[in-house]
């Protein structure tokens, strides 16, 4: 019983974070009806421009440049994750100007093939600047292994409460931002329908750029959060990125709230299931999700909480 | 099989860029480019030491899995973003059927191309339901889990190590044992041959036309009784055979299987490739992997790159920018000038 609370504690972390990618993910999904696939790999190379300014040593310094002009340089952890969050904002907005939007008009998989084009090139480039050795981005709630609450004999840790506060905060200004400002009004209003809202002079391309600002400054902050537990390396999100996506398409893509219980059962099931059936390694945690989702896709091609869409010839 | 009204289509505009022609047609720039490739084939033994002819044929080789996207991809419009995982099937089952089941060469290849074949339908299978940017996402999280999941079963794939294959392929005593590396290029190539021979005879048949009109229009495609069954899996299962028979050759070319060689990042290569040869045209293919020679062969010269992936996904973006159908649309272009 203990062990199973235990296991449970460690999915909420984890939980979190894919809901946190996932919900980013169904945002753009939800205004465009594209998957940024790039996602995970800008998420960490934020993550190590982040790492930068905190004072780097060695190779980790490669790129210092980025970062170099900043003024009190090293900066504290919170500080660090505030620039990295808005690093992979800026760089999500200019992805969305420079790569996405000239493609407009152009069929779908013209998009999935720059943003996986996307994907290997930072990909490529963070390895090329920091090589592929592991780092520890230190996180900035308490995680010495003291750090817990004792509830029923299990340990919750503080760490996991502090990651879902900020997935909490997240989504309350979220939900702020897209009923309380004009500009989520704007939002909402592409996402109902974009014809529409261009014919009642909502300027599309400058909304679309900032919601696919504010989706990259979600994923640039998931991966500096989770990167204390997984380690800060070049590969740390393609697999994160797979849970979230996982997560993203039980919940059905286009809808928030599934996104976020896509999250937490994706994290039970990669915790529980390998714990449970000795045939799953803790290697292949990956298969049970992939599993789910593939299920869930053939039984409803859009989701649990999708909408279900009406095609004509 | 019964055409369903909701099954989708894409609206106007949403066409995939590589859609005219795709019959082979005879021109005369394309023959003259693939004499000259035929002929740096063939000369290509002569000219660089076993080592290195190793290697080149290794990525040689992999233009069947590029084919393999072409044909699912470029032809029937199924998003594959895992094809390495086809090549790594094709690896360990021919591994396991020379050392295993004690197959001769010539009977081993064709039954991995068979099991390629039956996985990849089975794979096809969820394809009828699941479309589009879903299906790229299914594929991608086959490509990352293959490696884990190959593991589990350590006495074909050797586990975490790998395993050195026990039959390997020796030239016959008349040519000497000196030219085993040469004589297992030229049988590689022989098999490659066969394999875009039938390739293409499929994709010129009715199967193939079928393929295309799923490709644009599924619901008019079904209308006109084409059987989506038939031709999506069927699609899916030719085009994961033909993966496999890479990862086969490959083990032929180096007795040695490991799942880290078939991680997802061979599989990005393989829709790199695809996209900037041109994944509309049969000789996409081989264009897309004489990039995947040519690139690291520059680096390795100019010296600027670790790690030349990064120049796969810059391609993948200029040319989607630039040339949607890759090198192949730009050659035939300039033919049509």
């Amino acid at each position: 019983m203990e062990l199973l609370l235990q296991r449970i504690f460690d999915a909420l972390f984890n939980g979190a974070i894919y809901a946190s990618l996932a919900i980013a993910l169904v945002m753009i999904y939800r205004a465009t009806g594209l998957l940024n696939f790039a996602q995970g790999e800008l998420a960490t190379f934020s993550a190590y421009v982040g790492f930068l300014m905190l004072a780097p040593t060695g190779t980790a310094a490669a790129g210092i440049g980025l970062v170099s002009f900043l003024p009190g340089l090293p900066w504290p952890v919170p500080l660090a994750i505030a620039g990295a969050v808005i690093f992979g904002a800026s760089v999500g907005g200019l992805t969305e100007r420079l790569l996405i939007r000239p493609l407009e008009g152009r069929p779908d998989i013209s998009v999935v093939n720059v943003t996986i084009g996307l994907l290997i090139a930072v990909n490529g480039l963070t390895v090329e600047l920091w090589g592929t050795s592991a780092r520890r981005f230190p996180s900035p709630f308490p995680s010495e292994t003291s750090d817990f609450f004792n509830v029923g004999g299990a340990r919750l840790r503080y760490e996991s409460i502090g990651v879902w506060l900020t997935l909490l905060v997240l989504l309350g200004l979220l939900a702020l931002f897209l009923h309380r400002t004009k500009i989520g009004l704007a939002f909402r209003a592409i996402t109902a329908n974009r014809a529409s809202a261009q014919l009642c002079g909502i300027r599309v391309g400058r909304v679309l750029m900032l919601g696919w600002a504010v989706a990259a400054g979600i994923g640039a902050l998931a991966a500096a959060l989770v990167a204390d537990v997984v380690l800060l390396e070049p590969f740390m999100m393609i697999r994160l990125l797979i849970f979230s996506f996982a997560a993203a398409t039980i919940g059905g893509l286009d809808s928030p709230l599934g996104a976020l219980v896509g999250g937490v059962v994706v994290a039970m099931t990669q915790t529980l299931v390998p714990a449970y059936i000795p045939l799953i390694s803790t290697e292949l945690s990956l298969l049970p999700p992939l599993l789910v989702m593939a299920a869930v896709l053939l039984v409803r091609p859009t989701g649990l909480f999708g909408t279900r869409r009406v095609e004509r010839v | 099989m019964t055409a369903k009204l909701e099954t989708t289509t894409p609206p106007a505009g949403q066409e995939y860029p590589w859609r005219h022609e795709q019959r082979p047609g005879r021109s005369r720039i394309t023959n003259a480019i693939s004499a000259v490739f035929v002929a740096v084939l063939i000369v290509l033994p002569f000219l660089i030491d076993p080592i290195a002819l190793r290697r080149t044929a290794g990525v040689i080789v992999l233009t069947l899995a590029v084919l393999g996207v072409v044909v699912a991809t470029g032809y029937t419009g199924l998003i594959s973003l895992g094809h390495g995982a086809f090549v790594g099937v094709g690896a360990f089952a021919m591994g396991a059927y020379l050392d295993l089941v004690n197959l001769p060469f010539l009977l081993a290849l064709p039954a991995t191309f068979a099991t390629s074949w039956v996985i990849g339908w089975l794979f096809g299978l969820p394809a009828l339901r699941i479309k589009g940017i879903y299906l790229a996402l299914i594929t991608l999280g086959l490509g990352v889990v293959f490696p884990s999941l190959a593991k589990r079963f350590p006495e074909i794939t050797g586990g975490v190590t790998g395993r050195p294959i026990d039959s390997t392929m020796e030239a016959p005593a008349w040519l000497g044992a000196d030219h085993t590396i040469t004589y297992r290029y030229f049988f590689c190539l022989a098999v490659c041959a066969v394999m875009f021979w039938m390739t293409w005879k499929i994709l010129g048949s009715r199967m193939g036309r079928a393929m295309q009109a799923v490709r644009d229009d599924e619901t008019s495609a079904a209308a006109f009784g084409v059987k989506l069954v038939t031709i999506k899996a069927g699609a899916f299962a030719l085009s994961a055979a033909l993966a496999g028979m890479a990862g086969a050759l490959q083990a032929v070319l180096f007795p040695f299987v490991s799942h880290e060689q078939f991680n997802v990042f061979l599989s990005f290569r393989l829709y790199a490739a695809a996209v900037i040869g041109g994944a509309g045209f049969v000789i996409g293919a081989v264009y897309g992997v004489a990039a995947l020679i040519i690139v690291p062969a520059l680096n390795s010269v100019v010296g600027l790159l670790d790690n030349d992936v990064l120049v796969f996904g810059v391609g993948l973006i200029l040319f989607t920018f630039l040339s949607p159908n890759g090198i192949a649309g730009s050659v035939r272009r300039w033919e049509r000038r």
